[in-house]
């Protein structure tokens, strides 16, 4: 996907100006996605739950060298075969490879974040593969040649009216189709792709060191499908991924679960070993694992930001934030978007590229509240903004504001004037002569301010 | 096997060790404590149940010939089933066998089932397509099969792994369009456990 972080500013706007639908459609379902995140917290001891799944991914990923090795070993012995990647080119290199030495002319393809993020589907479409995206959101996103918005729900932001007009365009559907109507026109459509693909390409919500297991969560069972019928599987799992052991994963699965959907667990979970071996399996012949980087290590190096790595992409944190809400994902400009989009892009891309990421959010708290692995995603906006304060990325107007703030409190005489200056001028006036105030102040009444400064009144003695 | 990689793998390890070697190694915390339901089969009972899918009270000695008499009560338009490969003989309904993409019913045996999450476990050596094809999934279970936690189930799983295995917890569903849920999307649109044994197990009754 194209990196536009840079215009979010600009695209927020726009979004919000132009698009009115998308704020209504994409706040009505993060806040029916929260409501049954919490009432699921609920249910469980929640705060146990996260601080264990906290440790746990903590853990991995403090010893991930290791588990990494064990989770090869492991998947070597199972029979499936383990590809490394580096970056986004030589993962994609790898999957082109596959499918050309196989033949392979038609891929179905489950919902996968990290896909998006290396680009996969050009290549393929590139190389003439006809590619089915096989999410009932993701397949009304490529008709319409979008990226995600959210990463649970990634056509949230369309309207069942803009899907029906869509599916009455492409699938001949009647205008009128409810959702049952339409999403059975894309089952047949997908089913068919199903039988016919030689090639199933899914993420991995987890890969368990101990046993060399791949899980998938889902609900419409289209990755079992993927996994399942096709003669070769390829799944491209972030390196970030691993679990310890089998034991870890049940509590995973259900939390993780929980987070996202509010259910005690996704409708289907994939745990795939490798690939079919023992008499009676019609599975895949072939089962390839492609562990990828991409920015992860970066990220694993930094002091503060590994955190964020702990991420399973419930998508919690942009349920409940109310800057996602007002835009969707696709302001964000890259595949991660909301909160966690704003502290893990600027690790896996740069800063200068993630700018102004960190600053698209109030640090109201929220998303740390909901997160099930609890990352401090409000500090680590701060330290990213502090970073990028250090390193001059900032907007020359905030530059300037506190260049300013900073002589002013170095030097009381100017800072008394500027004091007796700002009274005069009165609430709303005062707003917008501030250069980082202006636009807040625009939409607001600001209360006036005292006619006798704080130092005055601590001369006079407060009472 | 070891696949194409170049250098990367042996250039990401370096990476990751040196991320870790600076780092406070941080300890594993063991096993999330909980007790899972006292009752695990009403307790399955009840959460597959709430996720959409349907609890059939079958007796110990229920056999194919009840199956049989359910389907044609149930779902009298299917006339031909998909069976899995370890299906015992006996738990057969005695309809025309078919491919898993053309039959109204996929008939399987499940592994086992999990209380707390309303899952039952299938192992691919009972042949996927009759898993995920048919409209309609029939799953046999024993009571004596349904563990509390999930963390058990896996666990006991993990002595003897398939080259893959599946949670089914209901009916495949999306809210994809419009936010309206819908079922039978992709895989099958009703899911039957078919559990012999006691649905209320004798320590919960007395």
């Amino acid at each position: 996907m194209r990196i536009e972080i840079g215009d979010y500013g600009a695209r927020a706007r726009q979004v919000i100006r132009e698009d009115p639908q998308v704020r209504e459609a994409v706040t009505g379902a993060t806040l029916a996605f929260d409501a049954k995140r919490r009432r699921s917290y609920d249910e469980i001891d929640s705060d146990a739950w996260r601080r264990w799944a906290e440790a746990v991914k903590s853990h991995a990923l403090t010893h991930l060298d290791r588990y990494l090795a064990e989770a090869e070993a492991r998947l070597i012995e199972n029979g499936a075969v383990v590809h490394w990647a580096a970056d986004a080119g030589e993962a994609r290199q790898i999957v082109m490879e596959l499918a050309a030495e196989n033949g392979v002319r038609r891929v179905v393809k489950g919902k996968s974040m990290v896909t998006e993020e290396i680009d996969l589907n050009p290549a393929l479409e590139g190389a003439g593969i006809e590619i089915f995206e096989t999410d009932l959101g993701e397949y009304i996103l490529q008709l319409l040649d979008e990226p995600p918005s959210h990463i649970l729900g990634p056509a949230i932001h369309r309207t069942l009216e803009q899907v029906r007009e869509l599916f009455a365009e492409r699938l001949e559907t009647p205008p009128d189709g409810n959702p049952d109507t339409l999403a059975r026109a894309a089952r047949k459509v997908l089913r068919d792709a199903f039988l016919s693909a030689e090639m199933g390409i899914t993420g991995g919500n987890f890969l368990v060191a101990e046993t060399g297991t791949v899980a998938l969560i889902e609900n419409e069972g289209n990755i079992r499908l993927t996994t399942s019928l096709p003669r070769i599987h390829v799944a491209i799992v972030g390196i970030e991924k691993l679990l310890p052991r089998m034991s870890d994963l049940a509590g995973f699965l259900q939390l993780t679960s929980r987070a996202a959907t509010g259910q005690p667990i996704g409708c289907f979970v994939s745990l795939i070993q490798g690939p079919a071996a023992r008499p009676g399996d019609d599975g895949p012949k072939e089962v390839h694992v492609v562990l990828v980087d991409n920015g992860r290590t970066d990220v694993l190096a930094h002091e503060h930001a590994w955190e964020a790595l702990r991420c399973v992409r419930c998508g919690a944190c942009l349920n409940v934030c109310p800057v996602y809400r007002q835009t969707g994902g696709h302001a964000y400009g890259w595949v991660y978007s909301g909160p966690i989009g704003s502290v893990l892009d600027p690790g896996l891309l740069g800063l200068r590229e993630a700018m102004p990421l960190p600053f698209a959010s109030s640090l109201c708290g929220a998303c740390f509240d909901a997160c099930p692995v609890r990352i401090p995603i409000p500090e680590l906006l701060l330290e990213w903004r502090r970073e990028a304060q250090e390193e001059g990325l900032t907007p020359w107007r905030e530059r300037a504001a506190l260049t300013t703030l900073a002589q002013m409190a170095t030097r009381p005489g100017l800072y008394r004037l500027a004091g007796r200056i700002g009274s005069r001028l009165g609430g709303s006036a005062l707003g917008r002569a501030l250069p980082m105030l202006g636009d807040w102040a625009r939409e607001r009444a600001l209360p006036k301010p005292s006619e006798r400064s704080f130092r005055e009144l601590w001369r006079e003695g407060i009472e | 096997m070891i696949g194409r990689s170049g250098g990367a793998r042996d250039r990401i390890l370096r990476r990751v060790g040196a991320a870790t070697a600076a780092r406070e190694r941080r300890p594993h915390p063991g096993a999330l404590a909980g007790d899972g339901p006292d009752d695990v089969v009403a307790a399955f009972a009840d959460r597959f149940r709430r996720s959409g899918g349907e609890v059939v009270a079958a007796g110990m000695g229920w056999r194919g010939g009840e199956l049989l008499r359910w389907l044609r009560d149930q779902v009298p338009e299917v006339t031909a089933v998909a069976t899995a490969p370890d299906l015992p003989g006996e738990l057969r309904p005695d309809l025309p066998e078919v491919a898993a993409r053309e039959a109204g019913a996929g008939v399987s045996v499940g592994w086992g089932g999990v209380a707390e999450t309303g899952s039952l476990i299938l192992p691919s050596t009972g042949g996927r397509a009759v898993q995920l094809l048919p409209p309609l999934h029939i799953v046999w279970i024993s009571a004596d099969r349904i563990f509390a936690r999930l963390e058990h189930a896996l666990l006991s799983l993990a002595a003897d792994l398939p080259a893959a295995a599946g949670l089914h917890s209901g009916p495949s569903k999306s809210a994809d369009i419009g936010r309206t849920v819908v079922t039978g999307v992709h895989g099958p649109g009703r899911c039957v456990a078919f559990v012999r044994g006691a649905l209320r197990s004798p320590a919960a009754t007395e």
